[in-house]
């Protein structure tokens, strides 16, 4: 990403329970701004937007000046270049898909792009094709949101802001809509905000990671060392260690699918119930830490379908529980896995020592 | 049914269609106002908005006459000039709007509230300025909700009478309505002229409750979406 698309905000916004006071510089592509409800994400994304009058303080886009309080600068929504995907999609009733997608392309037009391969290109990648003349009432919760999301990208935005987009699909929608949202992050060079709660989400599709607590930044950096710092220092985040690698569908093999991990695709193997064709091109597998168990023995006669040798890296201690980090024999990836104080007492853990990682394939998930 | 009674409901027609027409635009546009901000003396707009809806209709007239006397507030002495109202056509429709008008503001400003606001935040932040935003999209979201409110004030318009003979009269062929031509036949006694009228009346009146009740309630459907 370059400097024009750095992000630079001081605000100050009174809520409800608190203020919402930020300062921080965001330079990567996708940044997430993180979260417990109530800690002021939205607000935050809205005052972004321009949607907050209320909000004092400054906000820049790269070169482009959008609020300056103390010398009475505000530049309002629609002239800031911004698409903006709302949890509740906030589509219009009143048109159809194709009509909602096309709202703003008199911006996008205005600056000169070429709007016509911008919607085809964005049709295309969000597989609109078949909803553009159905009626908005006739939508599912996961085909607004890519409505939603088309809508925004139509306008040609220069900052895309999205508040957790998948908030009110259920799990298997949410890991259906994810890869559209890899694949937008991939065929769009804007700087991206995502407001999320869901550390899967998180990891699978940011750069950099705010967590926010009650209006503040208590933390900021590389997502998944950043949810750890976050763990560690709030109570509230201690269940939100989730491991996310990088993986590549490998073979459908009766009931079961394999894929293989690693960032070349080339690590171990790992066996899952067997997913659909489309669950299948995810190249992210998530497992939750405290769904890992720790064998310092290779253990026999188990159910588990995945039992993966690896070494010990660090310990460290999350809220109250404690996190054992291993590298999986064969791959770079290291896996985090929550123990108890007393198994890591009796196993003896620490680093190098060797142990096997065992893992139920029912608790697997592409994304 | 004898000419003046023809004459009476044209012109009641006509007149109620000025009146509507006349407070349509300016009293939307107070409901919006109520609807989506909040400022001081809101209150106080509101409630000065709906008094004619609670205040005797002669009351409103006899306020009215007192403003348009030729020593009243609009009268000759302080204008200058003589607005020309008392006992003509203008005093009807004069009659008409200021009684219509609690009604459409109040049915309005219930259509606006029903428009989630956030909806206008979204069109914002797809390039429109306030203004195009409300005639594109808060406008037509609350469009079935308006035209109740049209089609209610225009019934109140059809129906009006105090306000009407007060300051305008009783005058068959220029100021003489539906509901004064219905006094005037009960008073001489013309039960078949009067039963006539009073089902012209019915019968519009009744088509217009229904026709605003049908459009809220679509309106309300429409709006449940998620």
């Amino acid at each position: 990403m370059s400097n024009g698309h750095e992000i630079q905000a001081q605000l100050n916004l009174p809520l409800d329970r608190f203020t919402l006071s930020v300062d921080f510089k965001l330079h990567r592509h996708v940044t997430a701004i993180f979260g417990v409800s109530g800690s002021g994400k939205t607000s935050l994304l809205e005052a972004v937007a321009g949607l907050r009058r209320d909000a004092q303080g400054v906000l820049r886009l790269g070169d482009q000046l959008w609020q300056d309080s103390s010398r009475g600068i505000f530049v309002p929504p629609e002239c800031r270049n911004i698409g903006y995907v709302p949890q509740d999609d906030l589509l219009f009733p009143h048109r159809n898909v194709r009509a909602n997608l096309q709202l703003g392309q008199r911006r996008a037009r205005r600056q000169g792009q070429d709007v016509e391969a911008l919607q085809q290109e964005v049709i295309t990648l969000l597989e609109l094709d078949a909803l553009l003349e159905r009626r908005i009432d006739t939508l599912s919760g996961g085909e607004r949101q890519r409505v939603a999301l088309g809508r925004a990208l139509c306008s040609g935005p220069r900052l895309l802001l999205m508040d957790e987009p998948m908030a009110f699909l259920d799990l298997g929608m949410r890991r259906r809509l994810l890869p559209f949202l890899r694949t937008i992050r991939e065929a769009f060079d804007i700087p991206m905000l995502l407001v999320s709660h869901d550390p899967i989400e998180v990891q699978a599709l940011c750069d950099d990671l705010v967590v926010l607590r009650d209006g503040r930044v208590i933390a900021q950096g590389e997502p998944r060392i950043t949810l750890m710092q976050a763990s560690r220092d709030a109570a509230e985040l201690a269940h939100l260690v989730e491991n996310v690698v990088p993986c590549r569908f490998d073979r459908h093999e009766g009931e079961a699918s394999l894929v293989r991990i690693g960032h070349a695709g080339d690590g171990p193997l790992l066996t899952l119930p067997r997913v659909s064709e489309a669950a299948a091109r995810s190249q992210m597998i998530a497992v939750r830490s405290q769904d890992i168990i720790l064998s310092i023995t290779r253990p026999k006669g188990l159910s588990a379908r995945n039992i993966l040798p690896g070494m010990v890296r660090r310990v460290a201690a999350a809220g109250k529980k404690h996190l054992v980090f291993c590298t999986v024999n064969g791959s770079e990836v290291e896996l985090a896995v929550e123990v108890t104080v007393t198994s890591l007492r009796e196993l003896d853990l620490k680093p190098e020592t060797p142990v096997f990682l065992i893992i139920k394939a029912t608790t697997l998930e592409l994304c | 049914m004898n000419e003046a009674s023809l004459t009476a409901l044209l012109l009641t027609l006509q007149y109620a269609s000025l009146a509507t027409a006349i407070v349509f635009v300016p009293g939307m546009l107070i409901a919006y106002v109520l609807a989506r901000f909040s400022f001081p003396g809101k209150v106080f707009v509101s409630a000065l908005t709906s008094l004619p809806l609670v205040l005797p209709p002669t009351a409103v007239g006899y306020l009215l006459l007192q403003m348009l006397a030729t020593d009243g507030m609009l009268g000759r002495e302080i204008l200058g000039f003589d607005l020309d109202i008392l006992l003509t056509g203008k005093a009807v429709i004069l009659a008409c709007a200021v009684m219509s008008a609690p009604l459409i503001v109040r049915t309005a400003r219930i259509a606006f509230e029903g428009v989630n606001a956030r909806y206008e935040a979204m069109a914002r932040t797809l390039g429109y300025g306030p203004v195009e935003t409300f005639l594109r999209f808060t406008f037509p979201l609350a469009a079935r909700g308006l035209l109740a409110a049209m089609i209610l004030g225009f019934t109140r318009a059809m129906g009006e009478f105090g306000v009407t003979v007060t300051i305008a009269g009783n005058i068959p062929g220029v100021t003489q309505t539906l509901a004064s031509a219905i006094f005037s036949a009960q008073q001489v006694g013309n039960d078949h002229e009067a039963n006539f009228l009073v089902l012209v009346a019915l019968a519009t009146g009744f088509c217009a409750i229904l026709a605003a009740e049908f459009l809220s309630m679509r309106g309300a459907r429409s709006r449940k979406s998620p």
